[in-house]
């Protein structure tokens, strides 16, 4: 189990973070403000710090410098938008930057980033009867691998990190070829097509009416 | 070119046109008055020799009582003291010469300038030398000579070439020494403006501090003066100007981070609304989100408006009871069962915009709720004194910690921020309230002490008699 600390003054902020990181399979612990995370990270060991720059007690930034000797990755979430912000933040150690108001998925998916590089994530997911090694791009389907095309194989991914979410067009689109969606969905759905028949997945990857697709899997 | 250095050339070029011209005329007035003074000897000499002419030609023996050529001459060798004495000539009428002496030649020019009255001169140059040879008509007998003398005045023409040699390497000495001085005098003249220059560049170069030193108390010594003073009120508005930038810069950041917070709760839990299958309590801790975060929004949207239109307005004071205002927030009030209010109003009228004041005095008891613990009390108080009206506000709640006490007028500024969020302040009612008052000509002063309480008044000062 990956143990995360959210560290944020806004109650509600911790709260969506919380929900969000653990329906994605992580255990979260969100505190309110500077010294009880200091008390906190003393107290327990954290895979990932969650860490806001505007903190009541102890300002974000010297509970990085805190942090920096444990070697625990650190995310800061923060509303400082300036470049000289971020970068004394990436300065001190943090390994990303993150700038409210920010997307949940991109949320997920720089915790997840974040955790590979620390070698903390486990890099095979599986749904269902499909298995994707993460680094090696591989699928299997029952144990029989299955070729993808790049794009197919990030939009896999992507919907097994999001199980039972509908995933919007704009979010795929904007996920998986980066860059601004157009309103063109045709290329998506096409390829949605495609990632079906080639695993066999005609029920399970649901179309929602109106809003993009959503991967269901029982339980 | 450098202003010293033109300093320099001008007076360098005017002294060597006064020395010129100044020992020219010095020189040549010298050399003339030589020169009338030789002439006036020559002329003199002249005569005295015609005089013992005629006086010769007188007692010689004559036979027909003219005079002979031949004793003509003898009479003039004699005058000239022999071969190598004077130097004369004997004319006769028709220019011929009758007698001349070793070197003493010349045209007959002079002999047609000459008659009974006028004596003639002229100065000729014989190679080396310069020579006056005057001519005079001598009448013995029944003829009319003419006596020619030559005088040399080769000495005062060398003493005028002497004089302007000397001269000459006078005025070199004088200019080379005057080059020195001069470029002295210009570098002491011109060093206000060397310092002023230093200064406007050092302060072209962001060093606004930096004044230049006054060394004189001449006109430049007077624009240092000036200089340093513009300088002076220069830097002032330049440090006000970075407030300003600063204080703006720090609301703009605030204000964003204000924003954003509850945006990213919104656009958060919306987004799971829409697209996770929530079971019933998470759904409704979204949509309660949702729906607080939107107010707070609200809430700090209004406030912010009601800043920005209070910025720009006017205001319309009148004298209003002081009763009347206390009557109105205690039926407001009246109906809040979780705080004590007590209201202690001072009798006496007060000069103010109403809706504006009372707007003021919520806030005050609102942050003054917010810092008490639930059932804790607020005075609020009002007294009439000279010259204007006190209103107070006090707490018995948790105190404003001395270093934040002037920064709490700012916008978005909260002392403490978890608590004061969770009852969903957005760190405007003071900025507004220090708006208000500062429209009234007041402000707001606070006495505090952590754990202790707070006490917020302003002073509502009377109109000024001369305004109306």
């Amino acid at each position: 189990m990956i143990r995360i600390l959210i560290v944020d003054d806004e109650k509600p902020i911790c709260d969506l973070i919380d929900l969000n990181l653990s329906a994605a399979g992580y255990h979260c612990t969100s505190v309110q403000d500077g010294i009880a995370a200091l008390d906190l990270i003393e107290e327990k060991t954290f895979d990932l710090i969650l860490l806001d720059v505007m903190l009541p007690g102890v300002d974000g930034y010297d509970i990085m410098e805190y942090i920096r000797p444990l070697k625990i990755p650190v995310i800061f979430i923060t509303a400082r938008y300036e470049v000289r912000d971020r970068v004394k933040g990436l300065r001190l150690g943090a390994d990303d930057y993150l700038v409210k108001p920010f997307d949940v998925v991109e949320l997920v998916a720089r915790v997840e980033a974040v955790l590979r590089r620390y070698h903390k994530a486990d890099n095979t997911l599986s749904a269902l009867d499909v298995v994707v090694d993460v680094d090696g791009r591989q699928v299997m389907k029952n144990g029989v691998p299955v070729v993808l095309t790049n794009k197919e194989f990030g939009l896999l991914v992507l919907f097994i990190r999001n199980k039972n979410v509908a995933l919007f067009r704009e979010t795929l689109y904007e996920q998986v070829w980066g860059g601004e969606y157009t309103g063109d969905s045709r290329t998506l759905d096409l390829h949605v097509q495609r990632l079906r028949k080639k695993l066999g997945w005609e029920h399970c990857l649901a179309a929602v009416y109106k809003v993009g697709y959503r991967l269901e899997v029982p339980g | 070119m450098r202003f010293s250095f033109k300093l320099l050339l001008w007076t360098l070029v005017v002294m060597a046109i006064a020395f010129g011209l100044g020992g020219a005329y010095f020189v040549n007035y010298v050399f003339e008055t030589s020169m009338a003074r030789e002439t006036g000897q020559a002329l003199e000499e002249s005569s005295i020799l015609r005089f013992a002419f005629e006086t010769a030609a007188l007692n010689a023996p004559a036979k027909y009582d003219v005079l002979p050529d031949r004793t003509i001459g003898q009479i003039a060798y004699n005058l000239a003291g022999g071969d190598g004495g004077r130097m004369l000539r004997i004319l006769d009428e028709q220019g011929a010469v009758i007698y001349g002496s070793e070197g003493a030649e010349g045209d007959g020019r002079l002999v047609e300038q000459t008659d009974e009255e006028h004596n003639a001169y002229q100065v000729v140059r014989r190679e080396e030398r310069y020579l006056i040879q005057a001519c005079m008509q001598v009448d013995v007998l029944d003829r009319t000579l003419y006596l020619e003398t030559m005088r040399d005045v080769s000495e005062v023409f060398k003493e005028r070439a002497l004089g302007f040699t000397v001269y000459r390497r006078m005025t070199v000495v004088m200019l080379i020494l005057g080059t020195f001085i001069m470029h002295g005098i210009s570098s002491w003249l011109t060093r206000p403006i060397r310092l002023l220059t230093r200064a406007t560049k050092r302060m072209a170069q962001g060093e606004y501090g930096y004044r230049a030193r006054k060394v004189s108390s001449d006109e430049l010594g007077q624009l240092t003066q000036d200089f340093n003073q513009m300088a002076n009120a220069l830097e002032e508005n330049i440090g006000k100007l970075e407030e300003e930038l600063r204080a703006r810069e720090d609301f703009v950041g605030a204000f964003a981070h204000e924003l954003k917070t509850p945006l990213t709760a919104i656009i958060g839990y919306a987004d799971m609304l829409r697209s996770r299958r929530l079971d019933e309590e998470k759904s409704f801790l979204s949509a309660n989100y949702i729906y607080t975060e939107g107010k707070r929004l609200e809430a700090m949207s209004f406030r912010l408006l009601e800043i920005i239109v209070t910025k720009r307005s006017q205001i319309q004071p009148r004298m209003i009871e002081a009763a009347y205002l206390f009557q109105y927030l205690q039926d407001m009030y009246a109906n809040d069962r979780t705080m004590t209010f007590l209201f202690q109003c001072g009798d006496g009228k007060v000069w103010a915009d109403p809706d504006l004041i009372r707007s003021v005095l919520m806030n005050l008891i609102d942050n003054a709720c917010k810092a008490s613990e639930p059932g804790g009390a607020v005075w609020i108080s009002g007294q009439r004194l000279e010259g204007g009206y006190r209103f107070f506000v006090e707490d018995q709640g948790i105190g404003i910690p001395r270093e934040e006490q002037d920064k709490i007028t700012k916008a978005f500024y909260m002392v403490d921020k978890s608590r004061s969020r969770s009852r969903n302040g957005a760190g405007l009612g003071l900025a507004l309230c220090a708006e208000i008052l500062a429209l009234h000509d007041s402000r707001l002063e606070i006495q505090s002490e952590v754990g202790q309480g707070t006490r917020m008044s302003f002073w509502l000062p009377d109109p000024k008699k001369d305004g109306l």
